[in-house]
């Protein structure tokens, strides 16, 4: 079984919020990233994927096992850790491990106890004692003992400093390094879990935008920055997101558009040295010679996954930036 | 079987940190009996007492949020319900049975004379009364959660002020009852074969409602 | 070997392994037969994506700086390797085309551009 999560033409209607044709493939020890904004679908996706939430259509195989038919034998092989706590407050990390191990076949005490010493959490103190960080890293910790395969989060980093955040990121980083153990983690602050990432999946509104490897949606985008007087309607009209502002514009394009981008704006400077410019005697085919065009003056940069979310969440673009 | 156990195991987990209520409820209407007089009464005002702590691990997972964790466990929904059922059941037979022995020794200690057929007739009368007070709670909170469901914690109330309203009222001379009481047996019976029947329609119901449940 | 990946420089973390690597074999850090860092071990260590190391890793060996043995990890070639001499002296006529060119259009002649090639080969050399 080399996928551990496969997710096809997943779907669900609520009144006023529809989650549509979600589909990815999550293969075994690699990280996968949901993102999206928030109220994009990422919360009702794994909701559903944990069968909390009936589906309308789809599929959902965990480890290979359908996630409702084997719910209970793909749910042994599954942890799950929420934004927040779900254990008792009241329980000390202790008796959390004797009200929870019962459920799992190959749980492993002395493991748990290692892990609560690795994470400096003390058994005695009570769940509602810890911080935001150790309420997690209990989760992790219960997680980790009976050794689940697939590890889903979800925004695990939304309430976490960052130190906490970098801890997760080596405690992630460190159990999936045997390539026998995967992690599927939705968040909405990219910057520090969009390094380890190996896939990304990206829902917005409800869709699929994007699902594949994280290296190359990010080289599939880049940044433009340049002049106000560089932008014509035939310009716009290939960006997939824009901003401007008095003194220029920042925008976001497929990087292969670039070079049509280029001719674009080479027309565009053509058309106004023709237009005007009385000052120049000279021809317009030379002030293009002698010029040069505008692209060439504007700053192209990588895109960050930040940046991509922002661009494709403007309203005129969100469909041209889908990736088919 | 196996599951269902684990289920009551996980809900107990969530009652043991309040223990020291649960023993104040249970033994503080031995007061009442003394007061009272009465192993009946006081055994009433105790099942009613009980019959509110119905609510409380559903109140506690709710403010854990912990239905993500029932969402997360490798455990059917039905054996969530049957490992519930299970608690409480045996929690108020527990209660009863504690209730029974204290109860009877304080009326004793008092100076009172306690009948075996009234430890009998308390007995059967606090099974019922449980169960009534029970098996309409549970499938409200499942469909309600505690908070919204707060409403149904007047059941139990609501039937002690009945039992104390109606029973001085019973006719004991009335034909039907006299027939019934003179086989004392089978009416025990018929009101614990009731008591089941009721169990088993609120556990289908509890199921239903927790096999469509969304959280 | 040193491996140090920026987040700010713009050049893909992947393009940064592979420089880093390259170098340090050029450079003699590496010897032939020396295993790279396990793929897994490093994405564990830099808290990087395992792909993009994947991605490095394999690209490093397209371009036959390394060799991957499957199950055993990465080994590199060795500067001897023919290949790598090969890639390198393209690089350094690729340089001195552009050298050329520019030279060319700063209309300078060959003999001074003869000169700054020894003077850049001295440099070079001490340094």
């Amino acid at each position: 079984m080399d996928n551990v999560l496969e997710v096809r033409k997943l779907s669900r209607s609520f009144p006023g919020f529809q989650l549509k044709d979600i589909s990815f493939t999550l293969p075994k020890g690699y990280i996968m990233g949901l993102i999206g904004p928030n109220g994009s679908g990422k919360t009702t996706t794994i909701k559903l994927i944990l069968n909390m939430l009936k589906r309308d259509g789809g599929e959902v195989r965990i480890l290979g096992m359908d996630n409702i038919a084997e719910e209970k034998a793909a749910k042994a092989e599954l942890a799950v850790v929420f934004d927040s706590n779900y254990f008792c407050e009241a329980w000390t990390a202790a008796q959390t491990e004797t009200a929870v191990s019962g459920f799992y076949e190959n749980w492993d005490t002395n493991r748990f106890h290692r892990l609560l010493e690795q994470f400096h959490i003390d058994p005695t103190k009570k769940v509602k004692d810890l911080s935001r960080g150790m309420q997690m890293k209990l989760m992790l910790a219960c997680a980790f003992s009976y050794s689940a395969k697939l590890l889903i989060l979800d925004e695990p980093t939304s309430g976490l400093d960052p130190v906490s955040r970098d801890e997760l990121l080596t405690i992630l980083s460190g159990y999936i390094e045997d390539g026998e153990h995967s992690v599927l983690f939705s968040t909405h602050i990219t910057g520090d879990l969009e390094r380890a990432a190996d896939y990304i999946t990206y829902i917005n509104r409800g869709s699929l935008f994007f699902t594949g490897g994280k290296d190359e949606f990010v080289d599939s985008f880049r940044i433009v920055k340049g002049g106000p007087e560089d932008l014509t309607e035939e310009i716009k009209a290939r960006l997939i997101g824009l901003r401007t502002h008095p003194t220029g514009f920042e925008a976001l394009v497929r990087t292969e558009e670039l070079e049509r981008l280029k001719h674009a704006s080479v027309k565009a400077d053509k058309n106004r040295s023709v237009q005007g410019n009385g000052d120049s005697a000279l021809p317009a085919y030379t002030s293009v010679l002698k010029k040069p065009s505008p692209v060439d003056s504007w700053t192209v940069e990588p895109a960050t996954i930040d940046e991509i979310v922002v661009f494709t969440s403007q309203e005129p673009y969100r469909e041209k930036g889908r990736i088919r | 079987m196996n599951e269902t156990l684990k289920a009551a195991r996980l809900d107990y987990s969530l009652l043991r940190p309040y223990w020291k209520t649960l023993c104040f409820i249970i033994l503080m209407p031995v007061i009442y009996t003394g007061v009272a007089r009465s192993l009946s009464a006081g055994i009433s005002f105790e099942m009613c007492m009980l019959g509110v702590t119905a609510s409380y691990t559903f109140a506690i997972s709710e403010k854990n949020g912990m239905e993500r964790l029932y969402g997360a466990l490798p455990v059917a929904r039905r054996h969530l319900v049957f490992g519930k059922y299970l608690l409480i059941c045996t929690t108020g037979l527990l209660a009863l049975g504690i209730s029974l022995v204290t109860h009877t020794a304080v009326l004793k200690a008092l100076g009172e004379t306690v009948h075996a057929w009234e430890i009998a007739v308390s007995a059967v009368l606090g099974f019922f009364l449980y169960t009534f007070y029970v098996v309409f709670q549970l499938p409200a909170y499942y469909k309600f959660g505690a908070v919204n469901g707060k409403m149904v914690q007047f059941i139990p109330v609501t039937g002690y002020l009945l039992t104390l309203i109606l029973l001085p009222r019973v006719d004991l001379n009335s034909s039907a009852l006299a027939a019934a009481l003179g086989r004392p047996g089978m009416l025990a019976g018929a009101v614990l074969l009731c008591c089941a029947a009721a169990y088993v329609i609120s556990i289908v119901v509890s199921v239903r409602i927790m096999k469509n449940k969304e959280v | 070997m040193k491996l140090i990946i920026s987040n700010v420089s713009g050049v893909p973390i992947y393009e940064q392994i592979k420089q880093q690597v390259k170098s340090a074999i050029l450079s003699g850090e590496l010897q032939e037969d020396e295993p790279l860092p396990s793929l897994r071990t490093l994405a564990r260590d830099l808290k990087i994506s395992v792909l993009t190391v994947t991605r490095a890793y394999t690209e490093l060996e397209q371009e036959g700086f390394v060799r991957n043995i499957q199950g055993r990890g990465c080994f590199v070639m060795g500067r001897g390797s023919e290949l790598i001499r090969e890639r390198l002296i393209c690089k350094a006529e690729e340089g001195l085309t552009e050298a050329v060119r520019a030279a060319r259009m700063a209309e300078l002649p060959a003999q001074e551009l003869h000169r700054l090639l020894d003077i850049l080969w001295e440099e070079n050399e001490n340094g």
